[in-house]
């Protein structure tokens, strides 16, 4: 099997998806540890989830793409449905927390209710990381028990001589 | 700050609710129902039945389309219509094997 031959449409999100999976974890962490240390994590955090939330979303379109492919091969497509309710959970409240950090920088609050508003952020990435784990792994069950996406090799290899 | 907790609970109890969908799993038969949402770029239909249980189902190569008896196009499925379905469970995938457009 060639390079071009391995992207069947349905690869598309295994490819994509491992991104936002990285970037949302590691930013949600440098945005925690940066806001109490008052650090260059904090920025540095932002960034992260401003691209891992766009991630997300292509990830998603990407799921929705393999969706329609595997989903007339599962022996238990409620698991994919419920992967994918939680993936637009995760999608949602990252994109609250950009939209939120975006309204931040641009309108100045008193210290107090910034402050709140803060914490209130990071409840919402420690949750939203929760879900993007459960998410990650109905992922991994579709593909790992259910061989979702997945060619299975004839029992002799030929198709690799 | 409790207030601003309870808030925060109730905001994201009702968000979640909100924009999950989830589906239902029947045995084999042939039920009746509604057409509630057509994806026509999956060939998939989701169909609410009367006791208000949602089926998901992808049409298949083998399924049949029939309208007043006669082969229908996928196209001429339409949220809203009355709809007979024949389903074969699988695991818990339900594979349609007829779809009847009713109205």
């Amino acid at each position: 099997m060639n390079f071009l031959e391995f992207y069947r449409s349905e690869t598309y999100h295994p490819v994509t998806v491992h991104w936002p999976i990285v970037l949302l974890t590691i930013g949600s962490l440098f945005y925690i540890i940066g806001y109490f240390k008052n650090n260059y994590l904090l920025p540095a955090g932002k960034v992260l989830i401003y691209i891992g939330t766009t991630g997300a979303w292509i990830s998603i379109y990407t799921g929705n793409l393999a969706d329609g492919i595997v989903s007339r091969e599962l022996c238990d497509p409620t698991i994919l449905k419920t992967h994918e309710n939680f993936a637009y959970y995760t999608a949602y409240i990252f994109s609250m927390i950009v939209v939120s950090n975006l309204l931040l920088h641009f309108f100045k609050l008193k210290k107090k209710l910034n402050n709140m508003i803060h914490w209130l952020l990071m409840i919402f990435m420690v949750a939203g990381i929760a879900i993007l784990v459960y998410a990650s792994h109905l992922g991994g069950s579709l593909v790992y028990d259910q061989a979702a996406g997945v060619t299975v090799p004839s029992s002799d290899c030929r198709e690799f001589e | 700050m409790k207030k601003s907790f309870f808030l925060l609970a109730i905001f994201a109890s009702f968000f979640f609710f909100s924009c999950s969908q989830s589906t239902d799993v029947v045995d084999t038969g042939t039920y009746t129902g509604t057409v509630d949402e057509v994806e026509p770029e999956k060939t998939e239909i989701y169909v609410e039945t009367e006791d208000g249980k949602i089926l998901e189902l992808y049409f298949t190569d083998a399924t049949t389309l029939t309208k007043d008896g006669v082969d229908a196009e996928f196209s001429e499925l339409e949220e809203g219509q009355k709809v007979e379905v024949e389903l074969e469970r699988i695991g818990k995938r339900l594979d349609p094997i007829a779809v009847r457009i009713l109205e």
